[in-house]
């Protein structure tokens, strides 16, 4: 990747990770955009996966120092996904919109798995319910907005050629 | 290649698996711990994060609020729109009970009700009736003056006629007695709805003696002949002289001192209070009392500013003498007694301050200028 390539990927990253604490509280919805998944899935696919690990660590410990109760559980949880979505990328180099989006939609669902799982709070028919309704709920606006995202910020973030 | 390639995976699974390490010994420590972390990360790399999201969620809760916030103010406008009515209206029945207190006996209060459509805006329902002593042809009065007649009663209310009513009619006088008329309304255009000209809301003394010519400003009052009206209630000042046909007397625009809008609560004057008893005093005394009120007032604004300037000025004297003290204690404590105060200074003078102005500044007058230019 060229400096100015990954210059790009790391002004994509700043805009998502500002949209998560601007647009996110802004729009209030009951089952929000999470950008902070989009910007770890997308900057995942153009490092290794030790880099991504890394990123997704990072990016989980600033999001979890808002939730001292759960520290650490966003940690686990964007670091597994980071090197997932680095290890798995060659599924998706084809570049196609709707793959992307179940990148997204998959990408998100297994954080809050593993969130909901490390964190402990909740249990039971209330576990179930956030992991079976709210969450895949949560998971395909995510996706949706990734996809919209993606299409906009097309020029900035080229895929990684294989 | 292959070596280079496997290195690297090597490296990506122990970064892997040490993110994984860290996130979950982060899950299991200790509060204390896990919340100085966490708080040093909020006040450093997350700050201006969660400075950002305060920002949106204070914005998102004012876009949520901004139709109760609207709705709150267009109330509050509306209550400060009904302030001024309401303030008028405390100002007008403080001064009400200000005549009653000086008329003492022999009257009723009463609302005064605008029960006819527009146009008609000369009479009033008065909320009192024969069984508060009303008759008919009794006065009503405000606490500007002459308002008009009951026309006919009720047993609880009454209707009264106002002075803009061509049928009123009142004997009137200039307040020092030297002219004597009758009051009638100004009726030079009877048109009657919304096009009503603002001549039709003023008064006309009528048979002035030729002789007695009145300045603008004279205050009328009821002369007290007919025996409707007593004497000394203020119907207006004079306007100024019209041109009327009759070559032996005068007549006189007056300005009514009841403003027909303004009537809204009124004083019905029982017959016994009209026979033969003058109300000048009272009115005089309504004047008399909002002006020592005024008195009052700015008596307690001198008094205070007074106050201010002998506490200034005693605060002057007090730190001249301090001065003084404190120059005096100098001299005592530096020199030996007998001794000057300062090097220089002649033997025997003494440590008190020196007066306010210098003798050497003091010019002597001119003799030329003596009794010329001094002011008063």
């Amino acid at each position: 990747m060229t400096w100015a390539r990954t210059a790009r990927a790391i002004l994509a990253f700043v805009v998502l990770v500002l949209l998560h604490y601007t647009l996110r509280p802004l729009l209030g919805w009951r089952t929000p955009v999470d950008f902070l998944v989009i910007a770890v899935l997308l900057s995942a696919v153009r490092v290794r996966p030790g880099a991504a690990a890394l990123i997704g660590f990072c990016t989980g410990l600033v999001a979890d120092s808002l939730t001292p109760s759960a520290f650490g559980a966003g940690a686990l949880a964007m670091t597994g996904i980071g090197a997932a979505a680095s290890w798995l990328k060659a599924v998706f180099f084809a570049d196609n919109v709707v793959l992307h989006g179940f990148f997204f939609f998959a990408g998100k669902w297994a954080f809050d798995i593993v969130y909901v799982m490390a964190e402990r709070r909740v249990q039971g028919v209330e576990l179930a319910t956030q992991l079976l309704l709210w969450s895949p709920l949560s998971a395909a606006i995510t996706a949706v907005a990734g996809i919209i995202l993606l299409l906009m910020l097309r020029p900035v973030l080229e895929p990684q050629a294989a | 290649m292959a070596r280079a390639v496997r290195s690297g995976t090597r490296v990506d699974t122990m970064l892997l698996v040490a993110c994984c390490v860290m996130a979950l010994l982060a899950t299991v420590l200790p509060v204390t711990l896990r919340e100085a972390i966490a708080g040093g990360l909020r006040r450093t790399v997350v700050a201006p994060l969660l400075s950002l999201q305060q920002q949106a969620e204070r914005g998102r809760s004012a876009f949520l609020s901004r139709e109760a916030t609207t709705s709150r103010l267009d109330s509050v406008s509306l209550r400060n729109m009904q302030l001024a009515r309401l303030e008028t209206e405390n100002e007008r029945l403080r001064a009400l009970l200000g005549l009653g207190r000086q008329l003492e006996w022999g009257f009723v209060s009463a609302e005064a009700l605008r029960s006819f459509p527009i146009g008609e805006d000369h009479q009033r329902v008065l909320t009192a009736g024969s069984n508060a002593g009303v008759e008919s042809k009794t006065p009503v009065v405000a606490p500007e003056g002459l308002v008009g007649m009951v026309l006919s009663v009720d047993p609880t209310q009454s209707i009264a006629i106002l002075w803009t009513h061509r049928d009123f009619a009142a004997s009137a006088m200039s307040a020092d007695r030297s002219a004597y008329g009758i009051v009638y309304p100004h009726l030079s255009d009877s048109r009657t709805g919304e096009d009503i000209p603002p001549e039709r809301y003023l008064l006309e003394l009528r048979g002035v003696a030729f002789r007695t010519a009145l300045k603008p400003g004279t205050p009328i009052l009821t002369s007290g002949l007919g025996g409707v009206y007593p004497a000394g209630i203020p119907v207006g000042t004079v306007l100024g002289e019209l041109q009327a046909s009759e070559g032996w007397a005068r007549t006189y625009l007056i300005r009514p001192a009841v403003r027909p809008p303004d009537v809204s609560n009124v004083i019905v004057l029982l017959p016994k209070r009209v026979e033969g008893q003058s109300l000048d005093r009272v009115w005089r005394s309504t004047v008399s009392a909002d002006s020592a009120a005024r008195k009052i007032a700015a008596a307690g604004d001198s008094i205070a500013r007074r106050a201010a300037a002998d506490s200034l000025r005693a605060a002057e004297a007090n730190a001249a003498r301090r001065v003084a003290d404190s120059l005096a204690r100098v001299g005592a404590v530096g020199q030996p007694a007998g001794s000057p105060s300062q090097p220089g200074a002649r033997p025997g003078a003494t440590a008190t301050p020196p007066p306010a102005g210098r003798a050497d500044t003091t010019r002597p007058s001119r003799p030329d200028t003596t009794g010329r230019g001094r002011r008063p």
